[in-house]
């Protein structure tokens, strides 16, 4: 199947390691154009030199909205448009401070709504503007206590859907994509296998597919989502987790 | 090591930091009888554990004239005794009369020192205070009472030796309170008090602290926490040490994507906020020794006799024979690894842990002494991973199937420390061919 993503411009935010770095891969072996960005300016660069081809990047803090708003806009302009906006930098897990709160605030949901914002004019002017947000299953399932991290995450969720009724008359999609644990090297997951091997054992225990997703296999779903093959999905929040979660999904 | 941090100005020493020229110590087989043999066991107890400087116990436990403590090591048992003058003297534990212990293990307080047994009497400086009956002995009381041994206090201990002739404290201790004044140890607080009963000799469990190979053995988590890997380790003439670095990874794992949870926890301690930084992790380990030399007077720390590393860094020391101290610029952890007094498969742990009471805070109150045998309760994840090995290794070291201890350079404190015992044994240099 043609997805349709030659020459798309793309940008993703959080890619140079882990499931930003896969959809990145992804995105560019379909043959999109990409442009990455995260906080280390030496791991941007290796990260564009290993992707290769038309790939460029920018070391941004997304906390500050105003780098962050300057270079999604030089960005575009660059690429001369911007067909495809994957929001995937994330806080990450802790509650032992009222700071994680205003932590998954600012880098789950003020960056994805920062970035929306600031590339809405270009997505819809490329007439098949994708949005794709990166979720997680702890949005929707018990994880880990009462983290600000999974409630910033169902927040996400929920401004996907809100956003993608708001937009879709004008040619953009919306969609999140919650993926389950995600095994890769140098992740979340192989630290808490080496720290807490209980509690990762048991997590892999949850999941009747019998193993932890690739941010490759996320990277699929996102491809597939940000491609114009995807046309008719819209305010989706498509969990991605081999079964991890156990709710009846209507 | 890692550089030294710009901001480290000239007049701060902390402890020296010079790397001792590793010893030639050879790729020998250390022999596994000298963890199981009786005969070895009486060896090391008349030439070396009757030869050395022994920590006693906490100088501040005796506080008041009449304060004492009664410890043990092998089949002895010592009383330690602070006296009306303000000195401390120390004595075997026993009754001059038939044998019979004066005092059971542990801290007290007395006027007098009265035998169970027919009630023999003695004064705080060992004298005789009364005999009862004295008339009924022809050949009158013994000369003089309890039998007494030179006694020392450094670092916030009394130290005792069996031998009466032994150098000097400081003697002994060498480069040691050169290392470890700049912590000043007796301003930090005992927070633990526990002694377990391992089945293992005491050399067995000296072994487990004195390398960081295990750490990817037992302590997967700590990778995620220090440098198990570059570190560096000096060998003085009994003692040795290691400096490793806390707060950092390991270059065995991978970089996470967030900060790990041990390195969060030296964080929060220091007073940062894990949830506000936006550095790498390899910049945290350098930001909270800058943040604690910021904000450390202010929180009550005096951390000006420290250099930057020791703020965040374990100094891991090993006062031989018995002693190994994991120390750190807010706390510090003691254990003391006791002989049994037959059974050279059987030994003591003495857990003591300490930390830094601010300024203008409470002195904490002492917790009690709690004793019990290997796996009863849990000392907590990271000495519960190293305890749970030793009954296996000292198991194996009795199996006819291994050969002995076959170590590599990561575990080079660990032929200092037999090379040290055989000095004491055989004499400096003086170990004959084929012996133990």
């Amino acid at each position: 199947m043609d997805l349709g993503l030659k020459d798309k411009r793309a940008i993703v935010t959080g890619a140079t390691r882990g499931i930003g770095r896969a959809i990145a891969e992804r995105l560019t072996a379909e043959g999109a154009r990409v442009a990455i960005c995260a906080r280390d300016a030496d791991a941007v660069t290796e990260a564009v030199e290993q992707l290769g081809g038309s790939t460029t990047g920018g070391a941004v803090n997304v906390r500050d909205a105003d780098e962050y708003k300057a270079w999604l806009e030089k960005t575009a302009e660059e690429m001369g448009g911007v067909d495809i906006f994957v929001a995937n930098v994330s806080g990450g897990g802790g509650m032992d401070s009222e700071k994680n709160w205003w932590r998954c605030f600012e880098l789950d949901v003020l960056h994805t709504v920062r970035g929306c914002e600031a590339l809405l004019p270009a997505l819809k002017e490329s007439g098949n503007g994708a949005i794709v947000i990166i979720g997680s299953t702890n949005a929707v399932e018990y994880f880990g206590g009462p983290m600000a991290y999974n409630a910033m995450k169902a927040a996400l969720v929920n401004y996907s859907s809100q956003l993608s009724q708001f937009v879709r008359g004008e040619g953009v999609r919306v969609n999140t994509v919650s993926p389950g644990p995600i095994y890769f090297e140098g992740g979340a997951w192989e630290m808490i296998k080496g720290t807490m091997p209980k509690f990762y054992e048991s997590t892999v225990r949850k999941i009747p597919g019998g193993a932890m997703g690739t941010p490759e296999e996320v990277a699929n779903v996102v491809t597939f989502l940000a491609s114009p093959a995807a046309s008719l999905v819209t305010g989706t929040n498509l969990i991605a987790d081999n079964g991890y979660t156990k709710r009846v999904q209507l | 090591m890692s550089k030294q941090p710009e901001h480290e100005t000239a007049e701060i020493r902390g402890t020296p930091l010079d790397k001792a020229p590793d010893p030639d110590l050879g790729t020998e087989i250390i022999a596994k009888e000298r963890y199981t043999d009786a005969g070895f066991m009486r060896l090391e107890w008349e030439r070396m554990w009757t030869r050395v400087w022994l920590v006693g116990c906490l100088e501040r436990d005796l506080a008041e004239p009449g304060d004492y403590c009664v410890t043990e090591i092998g089949p002895e048992s010592i009383l330690i005794v602070r006296q009306p003058d303000g000195g401390i003297r120390a004595f075997y534990n026993v009754c001059q009369h038939r044998g019979n212990r004066l005092r059971p293990t542990g801290l007290g307080s007395a006027k007098t020192f009265q035998c169970a047994y027919h009630h023999w009497e003695y004064k705080l400086d060992g004298s005789f205070e009364r005999i009862p009956d004295l008339d009924t002995f022809p050949q009158g009381g013994p000369c003089s009472g309890l039998a007494e041994i030179p006694c020392d206090s450094w670092g916030g201990f009394v130290w005792y030796s069996l031998n009466p002739d032994v150098e000097p404290l400081l003697d002994f201790l060498n480069v040691i309170p050169e290392h470890l004044d700049p912590y000043n140890m007796p301003n930090m607080a005992m927070t633990r008090d526990i002694t377990v009963e391992w089945d293992c000799n005491w050399k067995t469990s000296v072994d487990a602290f004195n390398e960081s190979y295990h750490v990817q053995g037992i302590h997967p988590q700590l990778l995620w926490h220090l440098d198990d890997l570059n570190l560096q380790i000096d060998c003085y003439d009994k003692h040795n040490r290691y400096l490793l670095e806390f707060a950092t990874l390991s270059p065995r794992v991978r970089v996470p994507p967030s900060i790990p949870e041990g390195i969060k926890l030296v964080m929060k301690q220091a007073g940062m906020d894990p949830a506000d930084y936006d550095g790498r992790v390899s910049e945290i380990r350098e930001d909270v020794q800058r943040y604690k030399r910021e904000h450390g007077a202010e929180q009550g720390r005096d951390y000006s006799t420290l250099n930057d590393q020791q703020l965040t860094d374990d100094y891991h020391y090993m006062i031989f024979p018995n002693n190994t101290l994991n120390v750190h610029a807010d706390d510090y952890w003691l254990f003391r690894q006791r002989p049994h007094a037959s059974d050279p498969n059987k030994m003591y742990f003495d857990i003591w842990t300490f930390e830094l009471v601010p300024d203008g805070e409470a002195w904490p109150e002492r917790p009690e002494h709690k004793q019990f045998k290997h796996g009863e309760r849990s000392i907590g994840l990271v000495l519960d991973q190293d305890a749970e090995n030793l009954p296996g290794v000292q198991a194996g070291m009795n199996s006819r199937g291994f050969r002995g201890l076959w170590l590599g350079n990561q575990e080079l404190r660990i032929r200092h420390f037999h090379k040290t015992i055989d000095d004491y044994i055989y004499g400096p240099g003086d170990k004959p061919e084929g012996a133990l």
